[in-house]
């Protein structure tokens, strides 16, 4: 489950408040007892996650569905 | 569940019994298969087919009587299909197919007498490996060598006989049948079989003086000690029961041999009625093909004829379901399986809590099913099941449930008795839907109700709880029936008048000890409201599938428009039939793709605006841009019908929104109370309607919206986009994160995305991340947030 998520679109977005671009960072996620590492782009500093429509709709949304029919 | 449960449904779908012919058949061809694959031309699998079934098909398809016809489902349309006389014409134009014997046994069999039973059972026995020795007086076949030519080819005697001489069978010429060679053989055979179909063997010249009595099942002599067998004893000795004769001894003398049980599990080996049920409306008669060449077919008359069977299957209630027909060649029995299968998994992926939550709990099925089986009982204990062992998906049915919690709290939930009345004689029960879709109306509803009762009617905005009942949530169901009883018995136990057909089903199963009362008939028992109008136009009438058995509330309702003057077309799936919009059992909410297709059955062959007494069924055919009406709108408009046809359907936002407001309203304007403003930050927001379509598709609340703003307008938004200015912020009020992209003008909210995840990221804000409330939590509040 580690590359789950393995995409990096964060182009263009900055953290408001400390004003970093997004880079990689590993985050853990969790969902039905589940938890895993991906990289996400993020904050390195105050550990803000983006995660955008398109992942939330699609390959999150994917992973969500088949750990609820597990 | 229990594996008894799933084979008492099974038991209901019988379209896995064989067609009457196969049936009937001694030998239980399977001829609608044969003669599927002889009209389309290939005749060597037909004929692989019937020599599956058919013992020495090679010589015997000349001689059935076909017993089969007497069954054959065409004769209901014009007449039978001509089984045995295509059967002919594979044998002599299909390849035979290639033998192969099962590996020599040590095993030896006697035959006495060569009658056609003994041929069969020779080839049956010979095939399985064994040897088989025949003792016959004359030239073996018995009475069918002085058959007619143009009865049986005189070559095809002689070929079978060669035939089973290359299988291991001997054929022993005898001087005469004598009692003391007789008790020899009996020694040194392992089973003795006696074709008494043959003139030449009488059972008197073997010593057996008595009485013959064979078991119709083994062929077993009774009081032979499984021993002896013989054939079917009458008086004619037709060919078919001869023929199946051979074939069952045969199999009697195998398990013998082989020390197996005589007589377990051979059901299926008698003739017997089929269960399967045929419709044959709408089924073309087709006039029987004479054969043009004395008696024979040709190779086109003989595909023309087996193209007339009809192929014979039941199906009736797997075509006008979406679910049933989602799957290529699966029908109720073949799904039950793969529901329980899926429920019973141990480990990996349970790939049907798509499907099994896909059912709309509709009862189409079990209206068309000539055996009456309901899908939806099915469908509810694999639910319950799958709850009770954590394996409902649990964004499958959320958003319904939160919408249930919504209704019966504060500020949409409310029951007082009629002003200046102290108590109830009945409670009026709009259900959550009606208020959400169609608030104005049920307020003028009310009122003209009020004004007609007896005894003071009282108002009771609620949701009845059936969302909650159809995702399969026991606990939860029963917490809000406890809370609707309490304040039912706190009124004084009155009658309950109901409008929603799906609240009406849950009142009957679930609260059964609340008296109900239908709307619909109490409406028709009065003068029509003055402001009732109808349309101009032919409507279509559509029955919720609810009230499916609602023969009361469907004949009020067409009563009531008749009344009005309204016309109205039934289409043909109407009432007991009439078809689902997808919305029941919360199907279009977990599969909103199938959910589709159930309103897309309901629209396809209507073309006239559609009047529908369920307000959500009114919805989903709007949201499909197919004008709709509930009867509401014609007897207390608010626009005119032609305006509310084409009105817009409420979002799910509208919808909450809606019951708010009408609680709101009805307790200020009726009894004068004042509701408290809830408190918010007055947040200035702007949404575009694409944006609102992507919510309605996300299921995204315009609370949810807010939520994040709130939020933002506090703690600051989190992420910049410096180029196009816009920011993006997240929030998670409750088991769903929100996020929002936006543009700030001033203090003004531009609002250009919304999505939305349930995964929990270490670093998303939020109150509730570390213990998020749980629905079941909320239910144990009584269901009062
Ligand atoms: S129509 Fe075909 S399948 Fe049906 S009973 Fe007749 S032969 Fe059999
Ligand atoms: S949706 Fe209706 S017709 Fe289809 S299986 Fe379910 S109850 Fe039967
Ligand atoms: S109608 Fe459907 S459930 Fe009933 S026997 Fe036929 S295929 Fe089976
Ligand atoms: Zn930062």
């Amino acid at each position: 489950m580690g590359h789950a998520f393995a995409k990096f679109d964060a182009e263009g977005w900055n953290c408001k408040k400390c004003g970093r671009p997004l880079t990689p960072c590993s985050v853990n996620v969790e969902y039905m007892g589940s938890s895993f590492f991906v990289e996400l782009p993020g904050c390195q500093e105050c550990g803000f996650i983006l995660i955008d429509d398109e992942l939330a709709l699609g390959r999150m949304l994917e992973v969500e569905k088949l750990l609820e029919d597990k | 569940m229990e594996e008894l449960t799933l084979r008492k449904f099974e038991s209901y779908c019988t379209q896995e019994d064989p067609p009457a012919c196969q049936c009937r058949c001694p030998v239980h061809v399977e001829a609608g298969q044969m003669l599927a694959k002889l009209a389309s031309g290939a005749v060597d699998e037909a004929r692989k087919i019937l020599e599956r079934y058919l013992p020495l098909a090679s010589l015997t398809a000349f001689l059935c009587d076909g017993a089969c016809l007497e069954k054959c489902l065409r004769a209901n349309l014009d007449q039978s299909v001509n089984i045995p006389l295509l059967e002919r014409e594979i044998i002599v134009n299909g390849r035979a197919t290639r033998l192969y014997p099962l590996p020599p046994t040590s095993k030896r069999v006697a035959l006495i007498g060569a009658g056609l039973s003994a041929l069969t059972a020779a080839y049956e026995l010979a095939r399985r490996g064994h040897k088989v020795e025949i003792f016959h007086l004359s030239t073996p076949g018995g009475t069918l060598n002085s058959l007619a030519e143009d009865k049986l080819p005189p070559q095809a005697l002689v070929e079978a006989i060669d035939l089973l001489e290359s299988l291991n069978t001997d054929f022993n010429q005898v001087q005469s049948f004598e009692p003391q060679w007789f008790e020899k053989l009996k020694k040194e055979f392992g089973a003795i079989f006696l074709s008494l179909d043959d003139p030449d063997l009488l059972p008197q010249s073997l010593g057996l003086n008595g009485e013959l009595i064979v078991d119709p099942v083994s062929m077993a002599l009774k009081d032979s000690n499984d021993y002896l067998f013989a054939c079917e004893l009458t008086q004619s000795y037709p060919m078919s029961n001869l023929i199946s004769s051979g074939k069952k001894v045969a199999a009697s003398i195998d398990r013998i041999l082989q020390g197996a049980n005589l007589t377990a599990a051979r059901e299926n080996e008698a003739v017997r009625e089929s269960k399967l049920r045929v419709n044959l409306t709408g089924r073309k008669v087709i006039a029987p093909i004479v054969p043009s060449n004395s008696g024979v077919y040709t190779t086109q008359e003989a595909q023309a004829e087996a193209d007339r069977c009809l192929n014979c299957s039941c199906l009736a209630c797997v075509p006008p379901c979406p679910l049933l027909r989602s799957r290529k060649g699966f029908y109720p029995k073949k799904w039950t399986r793969e529901f329980y299968n899926n429920i019973i998994t141990a480990f990996g992926i349970r790939h049907s809590n798509i499907n099994i939550n896909s059912c709309s709990l509709c009862g189409l099925c079990s209206s068309l099913c000539p055996n009456g089986f309901n899908m939806s009982e099915f469908i509810d204990l694999a639910k319950l099941d799958m709850v009770v062992t954590n394996h409902m998906p649990v964004s499958a049915h959320e958003f319904a449930l939160e919408d249930q919690l919504f209704s019966n709290s504060k500020p949409a939930y409310f029951l007082r008795p009629q002003k200046g009345f102290k108590s109830s004689a009945a409670l009026f029960f709009p259900g959550c839907q009606l208020t959400a879709s169609l608030p104005k109306a049920v307020r003028d509803l009310y009122k003209y109700l009020a004004a007609n009762f007896e005894g003071g009617l009282g108002l009771w905005s609620a949701c009845c709880g059936a969302p909650g009942r159809w995702s399969g949530r026991r606990k939860f169901t029963d917490s809000t029936i406890s809370l609707l009883r309490t304040d039912w018995e706190a009124a004084g136990k009155p009658e309950v008048v109901l409008a929603c057909p799906s609240c009406r089903r849950f009142f009957l199963s679930e609260i059964p000890f609340i008296p109900i009362r239908s709307l619909w008939s109490l409406i028709n028992s009065l003068p029509l409201p003055s402001s009732a109008q109808p349309f101009s136009g032919e409507l279509s009438i559509h029955d919720p599938c609810a009230a499916r058995l609602d023969t009361e509330g469907q004949e009020a309702v067409r009563a009531i428009l008749s009344k009005l003057g309204q016309k109205i077309i039934e289409p043909t799936f109407t009432k007991t039939t009439t078809l689902c919009c997808g919305y029941g059992g919360l199907a279009s909410l977990a599969n909103p793709v199938i959910g589709q297709q159930f309103v897309l059955e309901r629209l396809q062959s209507t073309t006239e605006p559609i009047v529908g007494w369920c307000a959500v069924c009114r919805d989903r055919f709007k949201e499909q841009q197919h004008p709709a009406l509930h009867p509401l709108e014609l007897l207390f408009p608010q626009l005119s019908p032609k305006e509310a046809m084409e009105q817009k359907p409420p979002t799910i936002s509208d919808r909450r929104y809606n019951r708010a407001a009408f609680a709101k309203e009805m307790l200020k304007d009726i009894w004068e109370e004042e509701i408290e403003e809830e408190k918010t930050m007055n947040l200035k927001i702007e949404i575009s309607d694409k944006v609102m379509d992507d919510m309605e598709r996300r299921r995204i609340l315009i609370s949810d919206v807010t939520a994040v703003l709130e939020y933002t307008e506090v703690n600051g938004p989190m992420f910049l986009n410096p180029e196009s200015g816009r920011q993006i912020a997240c929030f998670r009020p409750r088991q769903v994160t929100f996020w929002v992209e936006y543009e700030k003008k001033d203090d003004l909210y531009i609002v250009t995305k919304a999505w939305s995840h349930r995964m929990i990221l270490k670093s998303a804000p939020g109150p509730s991340l570390d213990s998020p409330a749980t629905l079941e939590g909320y239910a144990r509040s009584g269901g009062r947030v």
